[in-house]
């Protein structure tokens, strides 16, 4: 079988939108399969997905799990972009101190990056799939 | 390794959501590493180019002179749906930057000529 490198942009939130629980579902159908993820890479209200306090019911799926252990187990980044963070409240401890805020709500696998990043994993795939 | 073609395309009115500004900020920034960008407005996306836009009366930062900076980054390859302006009683005049204007099947085969893209 021909392996296949896929990067994944996720436009939608984890909540709300089927989106971001469908590019999940493609990313381990694909990891399953034998093709390799470079990345995903979280715009727009995707960036939602990074939060830690995401705290759905206890009888839900918890996508930001789902998405931290698929990415630990795969070893593939989870970038998520700074500029669409902030606005949406979404930060890390570096962030938090900069900014003088009380809290932050994004830590590793997940980490802030900007939109070259995108532009990376455009050139290192050979498939780009968006999610919204 | 020849660079991928990418089509941004823009199919969201300009206010109401962000899809416009943050389509918008992408293609810029996408610019810095790729000159093989082209950006397409179709449907209710080309209400995004249209001038004299005052979207601080609801509380909006208006982001349409950015659209200039696009042509400073070479991007230079913008397509505008022509049936979409027709539709809407708009005319190249209306516009606040140089665009190429295509029918239905040259934006299909413009389309069909990019290797990646994204939508918003």
């Amino acid at each position: 079988m021909h392996k296949i490198k896929i990067a994944i942009l996720v436009s939608g939130p984890p909540y709300g939108k089927q989106g971001a629980s469908s590019a999940y579902q493609f990313c381990l159908a694909a990891l399953q399969t034998g093709h390799e993820i470079v990345g995903v890479f979280f715009y727009q209200n995707g960036v939602l997905n990074s939060s830690y306090l995401l705290s759905p019911a206890s009888d839900e799926v918890n996508l930001f799990k789902l998405w931290q252990t698929l990415a630990l187990q795969y070893k593939f980044p989870l970038e998520v972009c700074v500029s669409a963070a902030l606005r949406r409240g979404i930060v890390d401890s570096i962030e938090a101190r900069l900014l003088a805020l009380p809290h932050f709500n994004l830590e590793k696998p997940f980490v802030l990056s900007g939109l070259g990043q995108l532009a990376e994993l455009s050139a290192k795939a050979d498939r780009l799939v968006q999610f919204l | 390794m020849k660079q991928k073609k990418i089509g941004i395309i823009n199919r969201a009115a300009t206010y109401g959501n962000t899809q416009g500004r943050e389509a918008l900020d992408l293609t810029l920034a996408l610019s810095a590493f790729n000159e093989s960008l082209s950006v397409f407005f179709i449907n209710d996306g080309v209400y995004q180019l249209l001038i004299n836009q005052h979207p601080e009366h609801i509380l909006q930062k208006n982001f349409s002179p950015l659209f200039k900076m696009l042509s400073l980054y070479e991007v230079n390859n913008i397509y505008v749906c022509a049936e979409a302006l027709r539709q809407r009683n708009l005319h190249v005049s209306d516009l606040l930057i140089d665009v190429c204007i295509l029918d239905k099947a040259q934006l299909i085969q413009k389309l069909a000529e990019q290797n990646q893209l994204l939508s918003f």
